[in-house]
């Protein structure tokens, strides 16, 4: 095998243990996330706490602002994914009533 | 001359190779971070969350939920941090009812320290919950990374919630005490406010005004230093200045608050500070 060849096959196992140790065994560490980078169990608490409020104070305004900060699609689509985790995870019948309720409200002022 | 290389291409290769791909790993493609914890929010984005899990508390008046919420942020002291958020607004200018909030579920979560402090006669003891008791998330963000936050119980099979301080239901306060004070361990001038209730306990959230003539020049509430006490606020006040103190919900104003020349043991003279006192008959 020649110089190249073995210094080329070096380089590729660098390469490889590089990769291993920056994606695995030491991978850039994230403490300034976004909302958006929220797990879903935690992006459904969020969206029921706007719910909360909502039902609370019919600001829908003030609840499409909070929502948006998720930075889905849509705040629709946030109020559509927490209703199905909710269902998924059994979350009891008033929490999804507020935010079955907040999901109609986003509909109803389209 | 190649023999004299012996092997070091090798390792040069080796070294070449790992700075690829640890550059590759860490700077252009570094892991993209989903699913993660609140605790590891943005400073920014915390604040927004703690003031939503306020206005959610304001809404739905279970504080075990929003406790167990607050752990998930993972600050040391949670009232404290909703406090220190608070005062940031008003310091800042901004949305005083946001800070009241803040301040509330602040004073509420101290209040309900307090209670658990204090020792329960054995008769009433086995009809209380504790705080967390059955709520969605009162495990530790770690315990959290496991059992989702999802499965959160009715309001109604939780522990009876923590009544909101809310002084708008609450009977007008009455000046009780105003008067001057020479206290040199202060170190500052402060007009100082203690609300309290008929039983003598500290109420926080109380708004309060500081004037200077017909000039407003700040709006705080009590309990936003719930480390003074519940009912506490305070305002740095300029010496020879003429200030009035309204406490708007009860029409109550204390005109002529002036800090007083104070002297100390020594001869030296300082500025004094101001204490007021109201309170309202329940």
């Amino acid at each position: 095998m020649s110089r190249w060849t073995l210094f080329f096959l070096v380089i590729l196992l660098g390469l490889g243990l590089g990769l291993v140790y920056g994606w695995v065994i030491n991978p850039v560490s994230y403490q300034d996330t976004t909302l958006n980078n929220l797990r879903i169990d935690y992006k459904t608490d969020y969206t029921l706490m706007v719910a909360e409020v909502y039902h609370q104070d019919n600001d829908l305004a003030w609840a499409l602002n909070r929502l948006t900060l998720l930075e889905d699609p849509s705040p629709k689509t946030s109020v559509d994914n927490a209703l199905r985790f909710a269902s998924q995870a059994d979350y009891t019948l008033p929490d999804m009533f507020l935010l079955r309720d907040l999901y109609n409200a986003i509909e109803g002022s389209e | 001359m190649d023999q004299n290389r012996g092997s070091w291409y090798l390792l040069t290769g080796l070294i070449l190779g790992l700075a690829m791909g640890l550059i590759y790993t860490w700077v252009i493609s570094p892991i993209k971070e989903v699913d993660t914890h609140p605790h590891l929010l943005r400073e920014d984005y915390k604040d927004i969350y703690r003031a939503l899990i306020s206005r959610a508390y304001q809404a739905n008046n279970n504080l075990p939920r929003a406790e167990a919420r607050l752990e998930l942020i993972g600050d040391e002291e949670p009232s404290l941090a909703l406090a220190a958020q608070a005062q940031r607004y008003l310091a800042e200018g901004g949305d005083n009812e946001a800070a009241k909030v803040l301040a509330n579920l602040s004073a509420a979560l101290q209040s309900a320290a307090i209670t658990a402090a204090t020792p329960v006669p054995q008769s009433e003891e086995g009809s209380q919950k504790t705080p967390g008791e059955g709520t969605p998330s009162s495990s530790t963000p770690e315990e959290d990374q496991e059992e989702p936050a999802g499965n959160t119980p009715s309001p109604e099979s939780e522990a009876p919630p923590a009544p909101t301080p809310s002084p708008t239901n609450s009977p007008p306060f009455i000046l009780q005490d105003s008067s001057p004070i020479c206290d040199p361990t202060l170190g500052e001038s402060l007009i100082q406010i203690i609300a309290t209730n008929g039983e003598g306990d500290g109420v926080p959230g109380v708004a309060l005004e500081i004037s200077l003539g017909p000039d407003l020049k700040e709006v705080f509430y009590t309990g936003l230093k719930p480390e003074l006490g519940l009912g506490y606020a305070d305002f740095l006040a300029e010496p020879g200045l003429t200030y009035t103190l309204k406490v708007p919900e009860s029409g109550l104003e204390v005109p002529d608050i002036e800090m007083p020349t104070c002297v100390t043991d020594s001869e030296d003279s300082y500025w004094g500070s101001w204490e007021v006192y109201i309170t309202h008959p329940n």
